[in-house]
């Protein structure tokens, strides 16, 4: 009854949202609203107002810097609040660690085969996040979803020996930090919070800011999920 | 009719869209009803993608060999703002659930309405 019920909602909400889509302009078209009014602008300027080939790098972290700066403070402070969710648990509870579970030994090897080239992709991903496809986020996730099948192969206490508890505490906040520093930095030289050259004196800083910013996304990111994964699997019995 | 099918990629995110809230309305299972939420998230991204979408554009990289047109970079960025978003929320919702497990021993909602 309540499946038919929920069904027959669905069917009528479907109503409006499908008429609605009937309205848009069609997709692929180069007159579309979304890509008429700043779009052309990053697109032509892009390259030389940022210093980044790749465009999509150039909005996150210069165009629209200010809403990466809070993402990235977002993504932290829900790393602190799972910690404080699971934390306040394993109070209640004292529970021993996490139990071994011997995996099979062909997917042992695979991992830690791969492992080596999987830095490597996400390093390159990070370094050259500016000019071609890649980015700190996307490295920054490739290095936690490794950490986390080592993990998972491994266990989680032998995993946890690469970040060690008093380095993961500062690689946690990594990209709240260096968006800080780097926004600070061009406030001291150009008069405004994150600002980067675009020409004159600075013009050298404008690559080395934004690769650190992109490292600082990629630690950090790749430790928040690691840690999450860890928080979760310790408060597990 | 026709214009359903001309923008068939923004009807397949209200399919998406309509699974994902199926699960959170029919589906009793903490994890599931957190499941339908990330369908929904997946769908937002894709309707906001499928919008960015340019008939034969490139990969918005600059560079030697670049020829336009390009495709629409502004919802690539903000997708990925999105999606950072949706892993920082489904890690909270997680983590609560893990909570609600460990206090009640249950996450089927039927069985929570009883407890205290």
């Amino acid at each position: 009854m309540r499946r038919v019920l929920t069904l027959a909602l669905l069917i009528l909400a479907s109503v409006p949202l499908l008429y609605g889509v009937a309205k848009l302009p069609p997709i692929g078209s180069v007159d579309n609203p979304a890509y008429t009014h700043v779009v052309p602008h990053y697109l032509e300027k892009g390259p030389e107002e940022t210093g980044c080939e790749n465009i999509v790098t150039a909005i996150i972290l210069n165009y629209r810097g200010f809403d990466t700066n809070g993402e990235v403070t977002v993504i932290f402070t829900s790393l602190m609040a799972v910690f404080g969710v699971l934390l306040a648990a394993k109070k209640a509870k004292e529970q021993p660690g996490a139990i071994e579970t011997p995996v099979s030994p062909v997917t042992h090897f695979i991992v830690r085969t791969l492992a080596p080239f999987i830095v490597v992709f996400s390093a390159y991903m990070i370094i050259y996040g500016h000019s071609t496809p890649g980015g700190g986020f996307q490295g920054g996730t490739i290095i936690g979803a490794l950490l986390i099948a080592t993990s998972l192969v491994v266990g989680s206490k032998h995993a946890q020996t690469f970040l060690p508890e008093p380095i993961r505490l500062w690689l946690q906040p990594a990209a709240v930090l260096t968006f800080t520093v780097v926004g600070l930095v061009g406030m001291l030289l150009l008069g405004k919070y994150l600002s980067y050259p675009v020409d004159g004196a600075y013009l050298f800083l404008r690559v080395p800011f934004l690769t650190a910013i992109e490292f600082g996304i990629g630690i950090g990111g790749a430790a928040i999920v690691a840690s999450v994964f860890w928080a979760m699997e310790g408060s597990i019995e | 009719m026709k214009a359903l099918w001309t923008n068939i990629d923004y009807v397949a995110s209200v399919v998406l869209l309509l699974i994902g809230l199926y699960a959170i309305m029919a589906k009793g299972n903490l994890v599931k009803k957190l499941m339908g939420l990330n369908i929904i998230e997946t769908a937002v991204f894709a309707f906001v993608m499928a919008a960015g979408i340019v008939d034969g554009g490139d990969a918005p990289i600059m560079g030697p060999g670049a020829n336009p047109p390009f495709a629409n970079p502004l919802p690539q960025g903000l997708i990925l703002t999105g999606i950072v978003v949706a892993f920082s929320t489904s890690a909270l919702a997680l983590s609560l659930i893990i909570r609600i497990y460990a206090r009640f021993g249950t996450i089927e909602s039927e069985e929570l309405w009883g407890v205290e």
